[in-house]
């Protein structure tokens, strides 16, 4: 999902840092300081799923989990994955500097649109199995989403966006229904330990 | 009092429940640790007129049916071609210049590896190296016995040779010699983030958040 350095042109990395950037703001706006430590959790959390290599498909793909962080974040994951992005840009050269922005949003907006699609799933009134669907599909479209963001990225530099996104999409297809279990056993677990977590305290109000 | 056992044991319960999804995930990071993955690398290397060029995964996977694609200093495209079943992708020398190959794997996956100049054009500096050592030949001191006739020996079998042919012997026994050398460094050659690297990322998450606690807890109080 990291897209390299100088594989995008200018303009698509100057617009995604913008997009990415306001996001970020988003997610900054009303912090909460009892938000902080969670998100510092889960950030660490997605820095160090990009080393959980999945040997699977012609390509080499990781664990992304920008589903668990979207669903349990919402807007809070866009700083959380620009921090996990740019740790992993700097330590594991994975991406790079300037596509930063990019790779932000190509992760983080999946992980809120996630959280608008699925997050009701998780409420404490709705039912073992509506959760658990909830947890996995999120899981699932969130790393979907991602690959299709990478294909557009790429289209938009001049690469035919079908076979990009088709590409992108078949390799992290594994990936999609290792992430969901991830995902569902991970909210369930959390939802025996720390309910509250998952109330959506971390919407914008 | 029973109900407050009961609760005590249910926190223990779960600490002990925590404290073994961390292990679970520690375990699941470092039990992969030979296949850490996500970018990918192109190590090139000169042997004789031929260059070789091993592409792969971060995590050691190699890159099948990637493009290739060597350019000159100018950023002129010289040629390009595909990587076989082991990554591998090898060419002739178009030209002895600094050469620069890029590596266009798919989904956004871009590597490169520049061959300088000096190691393409590599007979001018053996000649130097070759005259060195005929020098230092010349110079040693010719006071053993043994060493004297070595010379002897040597000598007309040196010159029934001639140069180029030496400099073709020398380079070919030096390519062997260095071909596992080569093979070393290519497999050796950016083998994956490791502990220094994970922990690092770790630590500066838990500062930031420290760093944040901070100055919330500062405006807070004001």
């Amino acid at each position: 999902m990291h897209i390299s350095e100088g594989v995008l042109s200018p303009a698509v990395l100057l617009g995604g840092a913008a997009i990415a950037a306001a996001g970020v703001a988003a997610g900054l706006k009303d912090l909460d300081q009892k938000e902080i430590p969670s998100m510092g959790i889960l950030s660490a959390a997605f820095f160090v799923a990009s080393l959980i290599h999945v040997p699977v498909g012609p390509a080499s793909v990781h664990l992304i989990l920008n589903g668990l962080l979207g669903l349990i974040l919402g807007w809070k994951a866009f700083p959380a994955i620009l921090v996990g992005t740019a740790l992993q840009a700097l330590l594991f050269q994975f991406g790079g500097i300037t596509t930063l922005g990019v790779n932000t949003l190509n992760m983080a907006l999946p992980a809120v649109i996630c959280y608008y699609l699925f997050g009701w799933g998780l409420k404490s009134g709705s039912g073992r199995s509506v959760f658990i669907f909830t947890a996995f599909a999120s899981g699932c479209c969130a790393v979907l989403i991602s690959g299709i963001m990478v294909g557009f990225s790429l289209y938009l530099t001049g690469e035919a966006f079908l076979p990009a996104a088709q590409l992108v999409v078949a390799a992290h297809l594994p990936i999609m229904f290792i992430e969901g279990g991830l995902t569902a056993a991970c909210t369930l677990f959390l939802r025996k330990v720390r309910p509250e977590l998952l109330e959506g305290v971390y919407a914008p109000k | 009092m029973r109900r407050n056992d009961h609760s005590i044991n249910r926190a223990a319960f779960y600490r002990s429940k925590i404290a073994y999804l961390v292990f679970a995930i520690l375990w699941l990071v470092f039990s992969h640790a030979p296949a850490f993955a996500h970018k990918v690398t192109i190590f090139a290397w000169v042997d004789g007129d031929t260059i070789h060029t091993q592409s792969k995964f971060s995590g050691g996977k190699r890159v099948k049916g990637a493009l290739v694609v060597v350019f000159d200093s100018e950023g002129n495209a010289l040629l390009e071609g595909k990587t076989d079943e082991n990554g591998m992708f090898s060419f002739k020398i178009p030209q002895k210049t600094e050469l620069k190959v890029v590596l266009k794997a798919s989904m956004g996956h871009m590597a490169e590896w520049k061959i300088p100049a000096e190691e393409i054009t590599g007979s001018g500096s053996e000649n130097n190296t070759l005259a060195t050592i005929e020098k230092a030949s010349n110079k040693t001191p010719t006071g053993s016995e043994s060493i004297k006739t070595d010379e002897d020996v040597l000598k007309p079998a040196t010159i029934g040779l001639g140069r180029e042919e030496i400099e073709e012997i020398i380079d070919a026994s030096l390519d062997k010699k260095l071909a596992p050398i080569y093979d070393m460094l290519a497999n050796t050659y950016d083998q994956g983030p490791g502990l220094t690297e994970i922990m690092g990322g770790i630590g500066y998450i838990i500062g930031l958040v420290g760093v944040a606690l901070y100055f919330s807890n500062r405006r807070r109080k004001e």
